[in-house]
């Protein structure tokens, strides 16, 4: 009888329980129509100067003086609007954009919020000052490559890169190896390779971090954006840095940049008293360079016990033009050399 | 679906996103054409097929049909010559590389300049005349 009216009562428990859910379901969804409604009929008047203003159709200034004197009301809706077309389109429009969110405050405003203590109000003002491309806006951003949301941090990291400053390169470096879970590798390099050659300094201080992702981050930099001047920093992490991951992105680097004098550094650590991974990258690397001094450290490694170098060593080879046939034409062509062959044969760089 | 009619010059614009697709058709109207904005890829199929354009612009990411799907189905329709213009938030090269490959005649990324697709939509309708 207990049981039985117990059992009653959790039924009835559980079944207001789904209740209360499906009516703030449905709450939620009215109010988000609502605000939605509210917003469009708020946008609706200034949605025509917005389109002329972001085509780069208001020669005359029209449009952009009737969005600037918006009523104070309609002012959020314009600015998140102006944000998301920010993304969208670059040169003038983009710029008379900024200045529209200027004469509304809406950049102070995103300043002010970068301190805010919800998450998606610091990300969204991240996102806004990153989209203005406003250079003053850096000194202000910094600080959000060490938000405790990775979320901030990313968009922080993000809106850095859109500014392209290259004062950013040091700090967004130095988050990828800090200790609050730092910054991803991938949005940092991202970031930093649209800054250009501005941030050469700032590599070679990161091949001088202390966190081994920061250095990592900063050898890749080196090779995709081919900065020549840190090369020595990068032979003597190749060298003797405790990491591999370091040591073998250094290798990389060294043989985007193409340099023949790295040539040596390369062909040493191919030797076999050094980490396998570290011998094949480097192997690879040669083949980058092309220097024909390298050929006879490569076709040496055509005999590795290791089939995979001995494949690299022969693609290598492949890329030396008549010196690296040479060596390979003198070498068994069986097993990695024939199956290198074949595949630059496929690949067209072999008739 | 919105239809602008100017000098006669017919370009189909097919863009999910509502800024975009009002400002290109917007941008190119002012310059006189007559501009059929679309907010998908079947309903760009289905304006291409029932009256060709002299250029199409089409958005990669769409729902239903892709840009890419439409761009296939230009390429093999009774009108396969119509340039089409890929205008694409996708930038990596192999993106580039799949549009081209599938003929497109130009890719513009992203965010883009009016201005500049404005160029690019004249030299090629230039090109073709």
């Amino acid at each position: 009888m207990i049981a039985g009216s117990l059992l009653l009562a959790a039924t009835d428990g559980v079944g207001l329980g789904c209740g209360a859910l499906a009516a703030l379901a449905c709450l939620t969804r009215v109010g988000r129509r609502r605000r939605l409604t509210r917003r469009r009929r708020l946008l609706a008047p200034h949605r025509a100067d917005l389109i002329a203003v972001s085509a780069g159709e208001d020669s005359e200034g029209a449009s952009l003086r009737a969005l600037a004197t918006a009523p104070r009301r309609a002012q959020a809706a314009l600015a998140e609007n102006v944000t998301g077309m920010l993304g969208k389109v670059r040169g003038l429009p983009a710029e008379q954009l900024v200045d529209l969110l200027r004469e509304h405050d809406a950049l102070d405003r995103a300043r002010a919020d970068l301190g805010h203590r919800s998450r998606v109000r610091r990300a969204r003002a991240t996102q806004l000052l990153g989209l203005s491309r406003d250079s003053s806006a850096v000194e202000a951003l910094l600080p959000a490559l060490d938000d405790r949301s990775p979320e901030v941090r990313a968009s922080a990291a993000y809106a850095l890169g859109l500014i392209g400053d290259p004062r950013a390169a040091g700090p967004l470096l130095r988050a990828t190896g800090s200790p609050g879970g730092g910054l991803p590798a991938g949005l940092a390099a991202e970031a930093l390779l649209g800054m250009g050659v501005g941030i050469s300094d700032a590599l070679g201080q990161g091949l001088r971090d202390p966190d081994p992702r920061a250095r990592t981050v900063a050898a890749h930099l080196c090779g995709a954006g081919s900065f020549t001047r840190p090369r020595p920093i990068l032979r003597e992490l190749l060298a003797g840095d405790p990491d591999l991951t370091v040591r073998e992105t250094c290798a990389v680097a060294l043989g985007r940049i193409g340099r023949t004098e790295d040539a040596e550094a390369l062909a040493r650590h191919t030797e076999a008293e050094h980490p396998l991974p570290l011998r094949r990258v480097c192997a690879a690397a040669l083949g980058e360079l092309a220097d024909p001094t390298a050929a006879p450290t490569l076709a040496a490694l055509l005999h590795d016990p290791d089939p995979r170098l001995a494949e690299l060593a022969a693609a290598a080879l492949v890329r030396f033009g008549p010196a690296g046939r040479h060596a390979l034409d003198a070498a068994d062509h069986r097993g990695p050399v024939r199956s290198a062959l074949t595949l630059a044969r496929l690949q067209g760089a072999l008739p | 679906m919105a239809v602008s009619m100017q000098e006669g010059i017919r370009v189909l614009v097919a863009d999910d996103d509502p800024d975009i697709r009002e400002l290109v058709e917007f941008k190119l109207a002012q310059a006189g054409y007559a501009v059929t904005a679309v907010p998908d890829g079947a309903a760009a199929w289905a304006a291409f097929e029932s009256d060709p354009p002299a250029l199409a612009v089409l958005d990669v990411m769409m729902p239903g049909l892709s840009g890419f799907d439409v761009l296939r189905k230009i390429r093999e329709s009774d009108s396969p010559r119509v340039p089409v213009l890929m205008l694409s938030a996708k930038s990596r090269d192999s993106d580039v590389d799949t549009g081209f490959a599938i003929g497109a005649a130009d890719y513009v990324i992203k965010p883009f300049s009016p201005r500049e697709l404005l160029h690019r939509v004249n030299t090629m309708l230039a090109r073709t005349r």
